[in-house]
């Protein structure tokens, strides 16, 4: 049965009208190999006209490997896609074929068919394709929308091109289209040199399917037209690789993605001298990356990077990620600098907005402690913003919160800075937050890192969810909270430990100071040097020294003075019913423990001795809760554990009592 | 008297009192009502259950509050008060009764680790 082919089919196709499933007849293959990945170009006919303007998609290579490609065997091309290179040629890309009837079976050439020229050329032996400086736009109008099968797929042109020019950004309609000819490297004129584009499997994102593999058109007959030597304008779409994909060691590239979380400007100032930054996370299809800005690049580009927007972002340094800093998974991370582009893209329903794995927050007791997680809640209600000094005594916003969520639970976010500040409970948002801390304060509860971002009312899915269950049953729940409120202890609950456990446990052996309560017995005070003359400058309690001539010199002060202030410093001798401790208390503690003023025991151990031992007599054996503070310290290659007294109080009898009896209910269990 | 001190006397609340029959006990409890007559006297433990208190001399001045009575258990529940002393209540904490209870509870939930023996010398 003789085959039909679609006649018109190539004119049609090289003009980028779509046909549908057109047969054509396969005049020649062409392997092209200037690259590892081979090519093979097509001489197509439809009977009238042939031309060898097409280009096999990779995926189809195996069709010619196979030698399923035989000339004269006849196709039909399911999907194809029509690109137009910068000097305005046209080359069909096969994307999806069939053959229909090998070589054998047709026997020979169907028709008369005459090479297809757009400007008249005569097609060389070649197959060179016809034209070469022919600007035959193809118009953007022609070009058929992102759901035909001839949807813009110009991604296919790659990497290196010898003899070849590079192709521009062509005039494509590009904005509902997802795709775009590659970004151009500024050649200027010369058509041969090789450039090496980076490698990248290009993401095909609307096509479905086809990572078309970037080729070589080394020795393409198409014939070299001088280039125009172009910049990436800011109208051409550059060629975009997956995130996935980014690595430090391609050297151009063009990424495409949406901004996910964006971090406030941060100051430092360090031993190396001062600076800001400001980071954020972009997702695009293939993944996620964290990206940075110091100092001059924060200014160019802070107030140009919003949350939610899509941007095309290239030229930016790319290093191994800093895990202490991020959570996201890519091994790198990226830098901007002064080079860097960040472009707004238009075109963005393709890239995925903020990914977000929330937890619900009856399972956060299941997760451990210092995970990053992502949580959404109804806030249910919200603390006032209150001002907190840390310990490294800068003052910072905070603001805690509680989320309720479908499982009935609450748990209490606590929110820092601006954010903070900004918070407006009422109306109970749904508020969302990406990369917070969980922590097992006060049993469950969630702090909002500088990497965090908060949404309130985001555009979720899930937000909506949670909003029409509040608004009808979650109101009313009577929600169990993770986070116990605080009852006796204000701050951080006091770590209750017997003096025993101190050694028992290393206390303080680890890096960091520990901190701990306990109830103890004074058995033992050192009065000897107990007291010792200061600096009488207020803030300076320096040791002074004596200079035998009625003045006293401070050190650090660099100053004398006709006086002193008496200071505490006591060493004592802690017992309970296990164990002992000796400690150090400072001026605070100590008059605490003795009842009396530094001071006055200074002038009492000058005056009255009798009465000065009196008063280390009462003190002894005096029962108190002690807060303490352990530390391994080296002194001189020696390493002691040193525990200093933080704070002395009476013992609540009752409450202490309380402690006892439910810890021995809970070792009754 | 003197015999009732050289014994050990176990704390008490009013539903163990029924095992303590014949025994010197120590009873915490606050006092509800005096007896015209000044040698008896009710007292409410920390499960807010009542015991009577029975003196050998009327009582001299007014008494209220917490108290603690040191004395045997008579076959009707009756405590035979040998001595008594209040825990005063303008000074210091005041006596949490309920919290007392509980721990009286522990006490008598394991008396392997609270012994009621007079300490062995040495």
């Amino acid at each position: 049965m003789p085959i039909k082919l679609t006649q018109g089919a190539v004119k049609a196709l090289y003009n980028g009208t779509p046909v549908h499933n057109p047969v054509l007849q396969l005049m020649n293959i062409r392997r092209l190999t200037s690259s590892d990945s081979p090519r093979y170009r097509l001489a197509m006919s439809d009977g009238q006209h042939f031309l060898s303007a097409f280009l096999l998609a990779t995926q189809l290579n195996h069709l010619a490997e196979e030698d399923l490609l035989v000339p004269n065997c006849v196709c039909l091309l399911k999907r194809t896609t029509t690109n137009t290179l910068s000097d305005g040629r046209q080359v069909v890309v096969v994307v999806e074929m069939e053959v229909l009837k090998s070589a054998e079976e047709t026997g020979g050439k169907i028709g008369n068919p005459k090479p297809y020229s757009t400007d008249g050329k005569q097609a060389s032996p070649h197959m060179v394709s016809s034209n070469t400086s022919e600007p035959a736009s193809t118009s953007a109008a022609e070009l058929p929308g992102p759901s035909g099968t001839n949807s813009n797929n110009s991604r296919g042109w790659g990497k290196k091109f010898t003899g070849k020019a590079p192709m521009t950004a062509s005039p494509m309609k590009t904005s509902p289209m997802e795709e775009s000819p590659m970004k151009t490297s500024p050649m200027k004129g010369s058509p041969m040199k090789t450039f090496p584009m980076k490698e990248s499997p290009m993401k095909t994102s609307p096509m479905k399917g086809s990572p078309m593999k970037t080729s070589p058109m080394k020795g393409s007959p198409m014939k070299v037209s001088p280039m125009k030597a172009t910049t990436s304008s800011p109208s051409a779409i550059p060629k975009v690789i997956p995130i996935s994909n980014l690595n430090p060691y391609i050297s151009k590239w063009t990424i495409r993605a949406r901004v996910t979380n964006k971090s406030n400007i941060r100051n430092w100032s360090n031993s190396r001298g001062e600076g800001k930054l400001f980071s954020f996370e972009i997702v695009d299809e293939s993944g996620e990356i964290k990206i940075t800005a110091f100092n001059n690049e924060v200014d160019k580009f802070f107030s140009l990077v919003e949350q939610g927007k899509v941007y095309y972002i290239s030229k930016a340094t790319l290093k191994i990620a800093n895990k202490q800093y991020t959570t996201l998974k890519n091994d790198y991370e990226m830098t901007l600098h002064a080079h860097s582009s960040i472009v707004p893209c238009e075109d963005t329903h393709d890239i995925p907005s903020m990914q977000c794995d929330f937890v619900p927050i009856g399972d956060l007791e299941n997760r451990d402690k210092d995970a990053i997680i992502d949580i959404i809640g109804v806030c249910k209600s919200a603390e006032d913003v209150s001002r907190i000094t840390t310990k490294n005594s800068r003052e910072v916003s905070k603001r805690a919160i509680n989320l309720i969520d479908t499982t009935g639970k609450v748990v209490t976010v606590t929110l820092w800075g601006e954010e903070a500040e900004k918070f407006d409970g009422s109306g109970q948002p749904v508020v969302a937050i990406k990369g917070a801390r969980l922590s097992d304060f006060g049993g469950r509860s969630l702090s909002a890192l500088f990497s965090s971002t908060v949404m309130v009312n985001p555009d979720l899915p899930e937000a909506f969810r949670l909003r029409v269950w509040y608004d009808k049953e979650g109101y009313a729940v009577d929600s169990q909270s993770l986070t116990e409120t605080m009852s006796v202890s204000i701050g951080p609950k006091m770590n209750w430990k017997t003096l025993s456990d101190v050694k028992n446990e290393n206390m303080g052996h680890g890096e960091k100071a520990e901190y701990f309560s306990c109830v103890a017995t004074v058995v033992y005070m050192r009065k000897e040097n107990c007291l010792y003359q200061a600096c009488p400058s207020a803030d300076c309690n320096k040791k002074v020294i004596d200079q035998q001539n009625g003045f006293y010199r401070c050190e650090k002060c660099n100053r004398e003075f006709p006086s002193y202030k008496y200071r505490l410093l006591l060493s004592a001798n802690l017992a309970d019913f296990g164990d002992n401790q000796w400690v150090t208390c400072f001026q605070e503690t100590a008059e605490v423990l003795l009842g009396r003023k530094a001071e006055e025991l200074g002038q009492l151990r000058e005056t009255d001795e009798a009465e000065f031992d009196e008063v280390f007599q009462k003190a002894n054996f005096k029962t108190h809760i002690f807060k303490n503070r352990v530390k391994l310290e080296t002194y001189n290659d020696e390493s002691r554990v040193k525990v200093t007294v933080m704070e002395v109080l009476p013992v609540d009898h009752r409450e202490y009592s309380r402690r006892l009896i439910s810890n021995i209910q809970k070792l009754a269990c | 008297m003197a015999g009732i001190l050289d014994v050990p006397k176990p704390r008490i609340n009013c539903s163990m009192l029924s095992r303590f029959i014949n025994r010197a006990v120590c009873f915490v409890g606050r006092v509800e009502k005096v007896h015209p007559s000044g040698k008896m006297f009710t007292v409410v433990d920390g499960e807010s259950k009542t015991a009577t208190v029975e003196l050998n001399e009327p009582l001299e001045e007014e008494l209220s509050g917490v108290v603690e009575v040191i004395g045997m258990v008579s076959n009707k529940g009756d405590i035979m008060a040998s001595t008594y002393n209040t825990l005063r209540e303008d000074r210091g904490v005041p006596f949490d009764l309920e919290l007392y209870n509980e721990a009286l509870k522990v006490i008598h939930d394991f008396p392997q680790h609270y012994p009621f023996q007079v300490a062995a010398s040495g």
